[in-house]
């Protein structure tokens, strides 16, 4: 075994460690022991990601080197790792974007707190995409949960404690549902580490006995990890969640935590209940029912707000119902369609709560439509940001929202029962983005001649204008050569098979 | 070669606010020189074209940017490169009472460059790109006067093209995963033995594609965008939303319609007899609205509306005689009305006048203008021995010869649309030269003529609507062997 | 071809330097307008305008193309009998009428406007007389339209220009109810030149007849409205009163009867066999029926003088068409002989109602008690036209309302045989009722009437003399029938 095979395993160590390192650091060491992890940990997976393309398959690592049922096993394979280093991409670009805000909105005191759950919720995620144990995947949900909880929370105004109240009901709410389901699993099947599962599923289908218990726990798990990434009818966190957290929260929030789930969604559907058994039970023509829904009243939702932050949060609800279209499409293109808009999506929405901002902060702290007249002339690069970010969101070919788009179309021909509905939604889903979007941009280019506020030039934030023009970029080059992203994509599928 | 006439006019765009110009005639030389070059660069790439394609960039799959010279796009680019010279002048005469000149030549420029794309492009995508492209670059020339009015207009018209071009992927799409390749291939792609069976599902997504298009085409009810914004800067309402923009809608309809989806898939479904009712609704809609309206320019974008659905109705008889009275149209058309947009420009620069009523008598003062204007305005109605006839006569002429009961009644439509353009347009000429006996004249004594970069490109706009009226048998029989796919 | 082509643009040229040269000064303009001068060389055009047409009439025999539109669509030129007839007519109204209007115009602004679309229409018109085919044919027809709207709204008050738009609305709206027959047909015919018998191929007719006669109506329709014919007839009682009364005389005996061309064309083109004993006929025929009575009728109850030659015209117009619709040789040859008569009678009558309004002013019917005293020459014409357009012999009108009603019987047709020449005579009643009482009040006033105030009021020779011409020319008709017979029996083979 080579000794990149430790990559995954020490990535998550490190974050785990270095949380409890800051700790006893004063704010700006964590900050830094912050940065570095992340781009340590950024790293690792890149270089793994380059080993498994160069070997061509998955390996399973063994915790302790004892193996399954008593030791603990992580699995590796192109798509974790691809997912580890995008991860990774954007938390940093969301921490970089972000730091600048942090001191007025989280009082000094608690900033190395603030840095301790980054370093967690980071290590969760890590946990969720490599973990090969359900177990695991829920004791890491519940830290997931905790620490973003806590980052909702540590920006102590009055609207983020009852959104974190509600995040954290709902949350575990939909925890708890996994755990049941994971209970009715155990009991059928006898195992926990995913592999074996999947045996058993597949042994118990072939006999026909026990299958609707077995459907009832797939069932619970769907549905816990839907409240917790927010699919339309269990949204209701997500806004206030979203919306008054401070900026780095909210961006890795929105773009991160939920995509985790649905991360860990689409292992179980491949590793523990495999695709075709999944796709033959009912489960997911609800998931795309939902998710069409969620498309439009999510967009519905967003258009009716005039606080930019509540509507780029609402907007996350109806692309969140896009990913879950495809996985209700129940097909392999449909799966690579979701996943890309995974990474399409996290790009683009940190982008936007980073640059909207920007806006912000130019229109004294203002996040009415109102205040934001103009604002675009007074921060020209967050200007410039938010309406590629707009774009993209809207489909403009170039950017990465048009290739999502593009692949979900495709995918729904391909599905003779589904097509008509996800294409039309499709289509009425991007009308409505555009209105709000393009409302937004608007609005921030109508000059408004006598508006009291101070402009903000490049050489007054540096850093933060690195971080705009790379999340562009990072859009872009995902808009424009999508071929090897969705070729990766392609491959790690396969390798969870 | 290809890639830099779209190039051209990026650089240059992006140029016009970089540079530190000292006066406005070096400005003015600069622009002017940069498109009459580019302009002289695509006649001679259409005249010289090769048969190859451009490859410029790869999306995913088999999917790419690139671009091909064939007959349309002869048509279109040729269309918008011999225009675009002439209304870069006059908006530098225009544009004198505006402010913010350099960002909007930088997008007017620009605007240059994307509809070359459109006209130039290989393949459904790349025509896709551009259009999303051309809706983003007009936008700021909309607008531009940035009063709240100018910001409702491009909001709605930012809406209605995107929504527009949401719908529009689909067919995209359907071409994609059911044609043998997304290129333009006269008699479309579609490939049968992927179809066959999916017949229906294909036909609705045409019509939703169809009415996806026709929202920057302005078909009804997706029209309503057009009209407001004429809040533009006249040199933007008349070349961009009586050529450019608009007639992008008419070409990416005919470029689904004859080259995607293929008329043999099409002819004699229920889909084209959805997209002609829509049409043929269209063109009276247009010019009833246009009869109603007072303010000049308005009324001339409501006309727009329903001479695009002229060129539509063209489009959808789907036949190659069809195909050549849209493409005449297209070309006569772009004439006529840019002539005639001209005029109100003129009249508006001149006199700050902007209602039908305030236009008594004027044509006393400003003979040239409104003399013009009588000229494109027996045109567009159609008058023998002008443009406009020939192009309704060979649309009626595909009409006719199609069988088709309803192109039929598409017939007696463009008949009642053209005595309607008669009301709307003569009307304004009659209050112009025959002001009513009690008339005042003093409250014209300061009019007069506009200066020369206004008065040529509306006496060589004229030249040609009566020269193509009279003698268009050439240009006639371009179109014949474009819609024969010969060229 | 030149005399032809020059009859045509000979007098659009004139016209437009007339426009041009004379252009009307505007308020602070310093440039007079020598009137006498833009008289004179009117004058001279038209009369040059009128040998031309006449030379082209005696010795033009050859047909030719001037260009093409299209590949398919030749700008074409051929002189018939038909045409023929028609450029008669023109070549004796329109240089009366515009001598009249020399004397008449002098109270009117902006003469040499007036003149120049005067000039132009003629030319205009001569086009029209002799196209080729029915494309030439539209083309003109629409130029028609749009260069006499000017004279319409000439006055340029309100009504005049509402009624300028009316007319043109009207006649364009006819236009293209005609065109949308013209795209049928050219893609139904072989060429869209003109013929007497029909020219739609036989496969056309049995594929879809049925439409083909749908397309005639329509065209019928469209043109009618040119001609008056209810129900698109609302146009002529607005246009002629506010219209000079030249013009109105040019309008109402020469221009309208550009409609009555054109449907001389359409059927030629659709052949009457294809039409006789369809629903198109009937439908056709009773139009014209209903237009006759109702246009007496309506000049009956009419008490402004012009208006009620308007309506007059309405009816009388549709005598001709009635004789058109009845195809038969005998009624065509009434139609045909009442274009004449009906065109001098009628711009006669219009020229005397100019002469009073000119001298007296006096528009409605009751105030001319006593006129037949002040104008004993204007009324005398007046009273001969009347007599005329009512079907006393010896006037042309005598003779074309015998043959409509001959040809009526002889052609064979259910109910309208009998029915046709019934109603033309009970609207030839009608029209004694609503000519002879200005003739009767004009000449006996009664008995107390105040003779002490009469003044001798005949207007000069410009007016006297074209009004004298005109009268003598209808009644020449009536006297010597022969004359026309010839051209009119070769119109009807389409020679």
């Amino acid at each position: 075994m080579d000794f990149i095979c430790n990559f995954p395993f020490f990535s998550i160590l490190i974050s785990l460690f270095s949380g409890t390192i800051c700790s006893v650091l004063p704010a700006k060491a964590a900050k830094a022991v912050n940065r570095l992890v992340i781009a340590a940990v950024g790293l690792m997976s890149a270089v793994l990601l380059l080993y498994l393309l160069s070997t061509g398959e998955s390996f399973i690592y063994w915790m302790g080197h004892f193996p399954a049922p008593w030791g603990n096993e992580i699995r590796a394979g192109v798509l974790e790792a691809g997912m580890a280093l995008f991860f990774c991409v954007i938390m940093y670009l969301s921490m970089a974007g972000g730091a600048h805000k942090l001191p007025g909105e989280v009082v000094e005191s608690k900033h190395s707190l603030y840095y301790i759950l980054v370093n967690l919720l980071l290590s969760s995620l890590l946990a969720l995409v490599y973990t090969n144990d359900m177990f695991t995947a829920y004791v890491f949900v519940e830290i997931n949960t905790i620490s973003a909880c806590g980052l909702i929370m540590i920006r102590q105004v009055g609207r983020t404690i009852e959104a974190a109240v509600r995040y954290m009901i709902m949350s575990l709410l939909g925890s708890g549902l996994l755990l049941f389901g994971l209970c009715i699993m155990y009991d059928l099947t006898g195992h926990l580490l995913m592999s074996n599962i999947k045996e058993s599923v597949a042994l118990i289908m072939a006999n026909g006995e026990y299958q609707i218990p077995l459907i009832v726990a797939v069932a619970l798990m769907c549905i816990g990890l839907c409240i917790k990434s927010a699919l339309f009818p269990f949204h209701s966190w997500l806004p206030d969640a979203y919306g008054y957290s401070t900026v780095s929260s909210a961006a890795i929030l929105s773009s991160l935590v939920s995509k985790g789930y649905i991360f860990l969604l689409i292992k179980i559907i491949y590793r523990v209940i495999g695709f075709d058994i999944f796709n033959s039970t009912r489960i997911i023509d609800v998931l795309f029912v939902f998710g069409l829904m969620g498309m439009i009243f999510g967009s519905l939702s967003a258009i009716k707000e005039n606080d930019i932050r509540r509507m780029i949060a609402f907007s996350s609800v109806a692309q969140i119902g896009y990913i879950y279209m495809g996985f209700g499409m129940g097909t392999q293109a449909g799966m690579v369609a979701s996943i890309f808009h995974i990474l399409s999506h996290a790009a683009t929405k940190s982008l936007l709560f980073i640059a909207a901002i920007g806006l912000t902060d130019v229109s004294g702290g203002s996040r009415k439509f109102i205040d934001l007249t103009g604002a675009a002339y007074r921060n020209k690069w967050a200007g410039v940001a938010f309406t590629a970010g707009s774009l993209s969101m809207v489909g403009i070919p170039l950017f990465s929202g048009f290739i999502s788009k593009l692949l979900f179309a495709q995918a729904a021909v391909q599905v003779e029962g589904k097509m008509l509905a996800s294409l039309i939604v499709l289509g009425i889903s991007t009308v409505l983005n555009a209105v709000y979007f393009m409302k937004t941009v608007i609005r921030i280019y109508t000059s408004e001649q006598d508006a009291p506020y101070r402009s903000i030039t490049f050489r007054d934030r540096k850093g933060y204008t690195v971080v705009l023009v790379c999340s562009v970029l990072l859009n872009v080059i995902l808009g424009v050569s999508s071929q090897p992203v969705v070729d990766m994509i392609g491959q790690g599928l396969a390798m969870f098979a | 070669m290809i890639v830099s006439v779209i190039l051209i006019p990026f650089i240059t765009g992006i140029l016009v606010p970089v540079i530190p110009f000292r006066k406005r005639w070096q400005k003015e030389v600069f622009l002017e020189t940069a498109v009459v070059l580019n302009s002289i660069l695509v006649w001679y790439l259409l005249l010289h074209h090769s048969d190859s394609t451009f490859l410029l960039a790869h999306f995913t799959g088999n999917l790419n940017i690139s671009f091909r010279v064939d007959g349309m796009s002869m048509v279109f680019a040729g269309l918008v490169s011999a225009l675009w010279p002439f209304a870069t002048l006059y908006a530098f005469e225009y544009m004198t009472k505006e402010e913010n000149e350099n960002v909007f030549f930088l997008f007017y420029t620009l605007t240059y460059g994307v509809t070359l794309g459109i006209a130039l492009a290989a393949n459904l995508l790349t025509m896709y790109f551009f259009y999303e492209l051309l809706t983003l670059v007009t936008v700021p020339l909309v607008m531009h006067t940035l009063t709240r009015e100018a910001v409702l207009a491009s909001r709605k018209y930012l809406y209605y093209s995107l929504g527009g071009a949401a719908f529009a992927f689909l067919g995209l799409i359907m071409v994609i995963v059911y044609g043998s390749t997304t290129d333009f291939i006269l008699g479309g792609v579609l490939d049968p033995a992927k179809t066959a069976g999916k017949n229906n599902v294909l036909l609705l997504i045409y019509v939703m594609a169809f009415l996806g298009f026709g929202v920057k085409a302005a078909v009804c009810p997706f029209n309503s965008w057009l009209p407001q914004a004429g809040v533009a800067p006249t040199p933007v309402t008349a070349l961009l939303h009586a050529v450019a923009v608009v007639k992008s809608g008419a070409f990416a309809i005919i470029r689904l319609t004859y080259y995607s989806f293929g008329t043999d898939f099409l002819q004699g479904t229920w889909a084209q007899d959805v997209v002609m009712a829509v049409v043929m609704f269209t063109i009276v809609y247009g010019c009833s609205r246009a009869v109603k309206e007072t303010h000049l320019k308005r009324r001339l974008a409501y006309s727009t509306i329903s001479n695009l659905s002229y060129i539509l109705f063209g489009a959808v008889i789907m036949t190659p005689l069809g195909l050549v009275g849209a493409l005449t149209h297209l070309v006569f058309h772009a004439i006529m009305k840019i002539s005639s947009f001209f005029c109100a420009g003129a009249v508006m620069h001149q006199t700050d006048r902007h209602y039908v009523h305030e236009l008594n008598g004027l044509g006393y003062k400003m003979p040239r203008v409104f003399g013009i204007f009588t000229i494109s305005a027996l045109a567009l109605m159609g008058v023998p021995g002008l443009a406009g006839f020939i192009s309704k006569w060979n649309l009626a002429g595909a009409a006719v010869e199609s069988g088709n009961p309803l192109a039929w009644g598409g017939i007696a439509c463009l008949l009642v649309s053209a005595l309607l353009t008669a009301v709307y347009m003569l009307t304004i000429v009659v209050r112009a030269f025959f002001p009513g006996k009690d008339f005042d004249y003093s409250t014209v004594s300061d009019i007069r003529d506009p200066n020369w970069k206004m008065l040529l490109p509306l006496f060589v706009f004229t030249v040609c609507i009566v020269l193509f009226g009279v003698y268009s048998q050439p240009i006639v029989d371009f179109f014949m062997s474009v819609a024969a796919g010969a060229v | 071809m030149y005399l032809i082509l020059s009859s045509i643009f000979f007098p659009i040229l004139a016209g437009l330097f007339l426009l041009i040269r004379y252009r009307t000064p505007l308020p602070g303009e310093k440039r007079a307008i020598d009137r006498k001068a833009l008289t004179t060389l009117t004058g001279i055009f038209l009369l040059i305008t009128a040998a031309l047409v006449a030379a082209a009439l005696l010795h033009a025999k050859e047909s030719f193309t001037l260009f093409y539109l299209t590949k398919t669509l030749p700008i074409y030129f051929r002189i018939d009998s038909v045409g023929r007839l028609f450029s008669m007519l023109a070549v004796i109204v329109l240089p009366c009428a515009g001598f009249f209007s020399f004397e008449y115009m002098k109270h009117e602004e902006r003469e040499s406007r007036y003149y120049g679309f005067y000039l132009l229409a003629f030319g205009v018109l001569n086009a029209l007389c002799s196209a080729g085919n029915l494309i030439t044919f539209y083309l003109f027809f629409e130029l028609l339209t749009m260069t006499s709207m000017p004279l319409v709204l000439h006055s340029c008050s309100r009504e005049a220009v509402m009624a300028g738009l009316k007319y043109l609305f009207y006649s364009l709206c006819g236009a293209y109810a005609a065109l949308f027959g013209i795209y049928f047909l050219y893609q139904n015919c072989d060429s869209l030149a003109f013929t007497a018998d029909g020219a739609l191929r036989a496969s056309s007719i049995a594929e879809h007849g049925g439409f083909l006669l749908v397309t005639a109506f329509v065209m019928l329709l469209g043109f009618g409205v040119k001609a008056g014919m209810f129900p698109m007839h609302a146009w002529l009682p607005t246009a002629h009163p506010v219209a000079p009364a030249p013009a109105s005389a040019v309008l109402s005996a020469v221009i309208v009867k550009a409609g009555v061309l054109a449907i001389i064309r359409v059927l030629g083109m659709f052949g009457r066999d294809f039409l006789r004993g369809t629903w198109v006929q009937s439908v056709w025929i009773s139009l014209t029926l209903v237009t006759v009575f109702m246009g007496s009728l309506l000049a009956y109850r009419e008490p402004v003088l012009k208006k009620r030659l308007a309506y007059s015209t309405v009816s009388q117009l549709s005598y001709i068409l009635f004789g058109l619709a009845v195809m038969q040789e005998t009624a065509f040859t009434g139609a045909l002989c009442h274009v004449l008569a009906h065109g001098f009678i009628k711009s006669s009558l219009f020229l005397c109602a100019g002469a009073i309004i000119y001298k007296t002013g006096k528009t409605r019917v009751e105030e001319l008690r006593g006129i037949g005293k002040e104008m004993p020459l204007t009324m005398w014409c007046f009273t001969i036209a009347s007599l005329g357009l009512i079907g006393i012999p010896p006037t042309g009108g005598f003779v074309s309302k015998w043959y409509l009603a001959l040809g009526s019987l002889k052609s064979g047709m259910p109910v309208f045989d009998v029915l046709g020449p019934v109603i033309l005579l009970v609207s030839a009643l009608l029209t004694a009722g609503y000519l002879l009482p200005p003739v009767i009040h004009g000449f006996f006033p009664g008995a107390d009437y105040d003779y002490g105030r009469l003044q001798k009021k005949e207007p000069c020779r410009l007016m006297t003399v074209p009004i004298f011409i005109l009268t003598t020319a209808s009644v020449f008709i009536g006297l010597f029938p022969d004359c026309v017979s010839g051209i009119i029996a070769a119109a009807f083979t389409g020679r």
